[in-house]
Parts: structure tokens; sequence; C-alpha cells
């Protein structure tokens, strides 16, 4: 059984674009990272994976139970999920926060709770209205995790946190990860999806236009996709799949795609000092599927 | 019941501060009428015969001359429109609030299921209306009893329990008004108690709009029809109406809120 299913998955805003016809599984054990610049349509999926908002079709499954039916509110409780923006109640003080959620669960997280304020410094005292975003974020982290769900789905988890939190969160993520725990992180910060997600699907105005493993992503790119860094040389080589040229003092730098053995045809002749030719970035191949 | 709970202790002061004024204005003016002195007696006829409007304010049945009548024509006005303000006021935030503040996205993870969060919301919403008015009740009591004259309990109960259905029928229009909405409608809601009690006055002035009298709760919670016994089979009529509207509003709001997208 996926974790994630999502099956033909479209949803629309009146005229307003949401998501359309997004099928995809996400494996039981699996970091996943669900990448697309805002408005790509990430939260849409997620809020439709988890009731909040139903689709105009197509079919969402969470640990293999569809929102709105039989089952759904028991898969609720292996669910943990951190909202992008991680709003509370102003009025209640953390730690009434964080015990507030494990009663709604019906569940003692005291100890677990006690554990991830430790290891987040997450001040129990304080008043949610007077948190940064930084800090709600991190009371947002203890409420998802304390439950010690099978699956995690987190918006846009590092935004606000300081490095070392970021750190600290994704060393908690991959222990969880270890113990069987499924991640599902949207995101639009590349380094941390490649550092941390095992696979990868990138959302495009609404559509799902990739989904592979971080590693078959780059390399699926690395036949075709090259930069090149030439020093010394004074021309551009005249020959097809040369892009984003630029050209600073004697460093001549573009990206290449095609067959190599032609591109060491073409510099054959030039004058070269130096070249440095190296594998396209997640970044570079993200931005590749935006052009 | 942890969201109940929660819900009664988020709402407890708000709703502790609107008893204390509503129920301190009622015993303020209950006090106040030893001091009325002679001019109870001649305001109580120049308000007998100002026709319609008399008939509107209850004071064609009932005389403002009794401690009881002061208080069936005059001060239950103030617990009515008092309590029905900050029935309709509590009705309007109680979902609208959650997506206003972005809290849904907490409360709706959380394996319970739409019916059940607006089951409990619901159900704190009818307990802080309950308590509200009981320390009106106590309030109004204390009162009368400072006064030395305690009224007809019987018609006292009536009319408190007339006044609580009353404020639970506004809150609920308002609660319903809170699920469609986005933000929270307070100005709606407030409008909403306001135009329910114009057409309670409407109806009793003019014969033409008799038949508002079955759409205003205002009509069967009239302290002075209660007090003064007049109507009750009426009254009855009026309040099975309410009951009805009660009933189909509360589950529309069930239907729409268990299919609603919360954004």
């Amino acid at each position: 059984m996926s974790a994630i299913e999502m099956i033909k998955l479209t949803k629309t805003y009146g005229r307003n674009r949401g998501i359309q016809n997004i099928t995809l599984a996400v494996a039981e054990g699996d970091v996943f990272g669900y990448l697309g610049p805002n408005g790509a349509g990430k939260s849409t999926s997620i809020r439709c994976l988890l009731g909040m908002i139903s689709a105009s079709s197509g079919e969402a499954y969470l640990l293999g139970s569809r929102a709105g039916e039989r089952g759904f509110s028991e898969a609720l409780n292996r669910v943990g999920y951190m909202p992008s923006e991680a709003n509370f109640y102003p009025s209640m003080r953390v730690g009434e926060v964080i015990q507030y959620a494990a009663r709604l669960r019906g569940m003692d997280c005291a100890e677990e709770a006690g554990r991830l304020c430790r290891k987040l410094e997450v001040d129990c005292y304080k008043k949610i209205r007077e948190l940064s975003l930084g800090n709600r974020k991190k009371v947002s982290i203890v409420c998802a995790l304390q439950h010690k769900p099978d699956l995690v789905i987190l918006d846009e988890p590092t935004s606000g946190l300081d490095p070392l939190m970021q750190e600290a969160f994704f060393e908690l993520l991959m222990e969880r990860n270890q113990e069987g725990m499924t991640c599902f992180l949207s995101s639009h910060v590349l380094s941390e999806v490649k550092r941390y997600c095992r696979h990868v699907g990138i959302l495009r105005e609404g559509e799902l236009v990739k989904v592979d493993t971080v590693e078959n992503l780059t390399r699926s790119k690395l036949h075709t996709l090259r930069k090149v860094k030439i020093y010394g040389a004074a021309e551009v080589p005249q020959i097809e799949g040369i892009s984003e040229i630029t050209k600073r003092d004697d460093v001549l730098a573009f990206s290449y795609q095609g067959e190599m053995a032609e591109l060491v045809r073409a510099l054959q002749g030039c004058e070269v000092k130096d070249l440095l030719i190296s594998e396209p970035s997640l970044e570079e191949v993200f931005m590749h599927f935006y052009e | 019941m942890n969201l109940f709970w929660q819900e009664c202790k988020m709402n407890f002061k708000t709703m502790l501060v609107w008893a204390l004024c509503v129920g301190g204005m009622c015993l303020g003016c209950l006090l106040l009428y030893d001091s009325l002195g002679e001019s109870v007696e001649e305001m109580s006829d120049m308000f007998a015969n100002l026709g319609a409007f008399s008939e509107a304010l209850g004071m064609d049945r009932m005389g403002i001359g009794t401690l009881e009548g002061y208080y069936a024509v005059e001060i239950s006005i103030l617990l009515n429109l008092g309590g029905a303000l900050y029935g309709a006021m509590l009705g309007a935030g109680m979902t609208a609030k959650e997506e206003e503040g972005k809290t849904y996205e907490f409360l709706n993870v959380m394996p319970l299921g739409r019916g059940r969060i607006l089951a409990e919301k619901y159900a704190a919403f009818a307990v802080l209306l309950a308590v509200f008015h009981g320390i009106c009740i106590c309030l109004i009591l204390c009162g009368f009893a400072w006064m030395g004259s305690m009224p007809d309990m019987r018609n006292y109960a009536e009319y408190h329990g007339a006044a609580y259905f009353m404020c639970c029928e506004i809150g609920t229009i308002c609660f319903l008004l809170s699920v469609l909405c986005r933000k929270r409608p307070t100005g709606a809601a407030v409008g909403i108690a306001v135009i329910f009690y114009m057409m309670d006055i409407m109806c009793r002035v003019v014969p033409a709009l008799d038949k508002v009298k079955y759409l205003t709760p205002f009509y069967y919670s009239n302290a002075a029809d209660i007090f003064s016994g007049g109507g009750k089979s009426e009254g009855l009529l009026e309040a099975g109406a309410g009951a009805v509207i009660l009933g189909l509003t509360l589950g529309v709001s069930f239907v729409i809120y268990k299919k609603k997208d919360l954004m």
C-alpha cells in the first residue's frame, strides 16, 4: 500500500487553475520531495489529500483512506501535518497548544513532546501571540511529530527556521524515517530536497511534470545537459545545443545539450587554457522544467 | 469533548463580560424602580394610551405599576436585545474564526471529522449561551429579592426559557452564516439580531405584517405576553416555528460545513 496516492487529481477554483490530473504514489518509508514554485499547486494537492478541500475530479488516498469516507479519521490519527503558515490560537500558551493537539488525538504524548521541545528549544510558557514565524514553526513541528505518526506531511517546513534549527529538524525527520515514518515534503528549497529526499515530484502550473529519484533526475539530464566553462576561449563553438552563453574576461560559460564527442570536436582548434565541464545541479534541472 | 471544553474556555471571558453587563444593567434598572416613585403610575397611564405602540411594547397587557410589570415591559427588552446580540456574535464566530485565523489547518487534520467538530462547537455555543442566561437570571432574581417582591416563578422560568431559545435561534442562524463565511461576520450578525427585533415591533404595530410573527423569535419571547398570560397557545405556535427554523438552519450548517472547502 502507498502512504500517499493521487489518481488523476484535479482541483479548479472557478476559472482559476489549481491542479490538473496529478497521478502520484509515495511508497511507505520514502522521503518524497514535492517541488514547485509558489502557486504551482503544492498546497492545493496537500489540502486535497487531507480533506480540507474537495477535489473537482480524481481521487486522493492517505494511508489507504479517502477523504470524507469511512476510516479517514483513523488515517488522520496516523498522520502529522505541518502547514506552511503554522497558525494557532493566539491566546493559548505553547504548552497548552501542544497538549491540546495530543488530547484531540486522544493520546498522551507528554514524554515525546517534552523530548521534541528540548531538541527544538521550544519555550512552552510563551503565548502564541508572542511567537515569531520560526518559533510557531517549531511548535508546529512538535504538534506534527509528538504522536509518532506513520506519515508526516510538511508544507514548506523550513521557511522561517534558522539554519541550526533546520539541521535539528531534518535530524529529527531522518531519525523518524529510519524508524519507518514516510515523509512528504513540499518545498521550493532545492538544496534540502537534494540532501534529504529519495524521490522528487516536480510541479509546474498545476501539473506534475516529473517524478523520479533525485539521483536519476540529475543523471538523466547528465547525458544531454552540461555546464561548460572555457578559460581563454575567444569565440563560442559553432554547434547546436548551446545556450545561456556568458562571457566575463577570458572565461566563456554556456550550457550544452548534446553529444559530448561533438563538443570536443568543435573545441578542436580553439584556444583553450582550461576547460571545466560539470553536471547540472538539481537547481538547474529544476529550472529546466520551467524554461 | 476536548474541542467542546476548549471552545468554552476560549469564549468564557467574553461571555462573562456580556453576562455581567446585560445582567448588571437589568439589575440596576430593577433597583431604580423605587426611585421612580409616583411618576410610575403616570408613566403607566401614559404608555397604556400610546395606541399601537403600547401594544407593540406590551403595555396594553401589563402596566409598569408593579415591579413584575416593570420587569416584563421594560427590563426584559434589555435582556432580549443583549442576549440576542451576544448569541448572534457568539454564533457568528464559532467556525469563521478558524478560517480567519487560519487555525482550521490545525483543527481539521485532527482525527475528529467535520461533523464532530461542528457538533462540539455547537454544543459549546449552546452551553455558553445557557451560562450567560443563568448569570443574568441570578442577577435579576437578586434584584427582585432586594426589592422584596419576587415575580411569579412559573412565568419567570417560562420567559427565560423562551428568551434562551430565542437567543439560540438567532445564534444558530448566525452559526450558519459563520459556516458560510471565511471571516467573522460580526456586522451581519448584529444586523440580523436588530432586524428580528424590528420585525417583532413591526408585526405588532402593522396588522398587515401579522404573519411576520412566525419568523421573528422576539415574538414568542415577549415577556409582557408571557407574564400577562395572554396568547400562550399562540406563543407555542411561534416557538414551534422557531424550532423548525433552528432545526433547519442547524441541519443546513452541517451539510454545508461537511462539503466546504477550507481555505
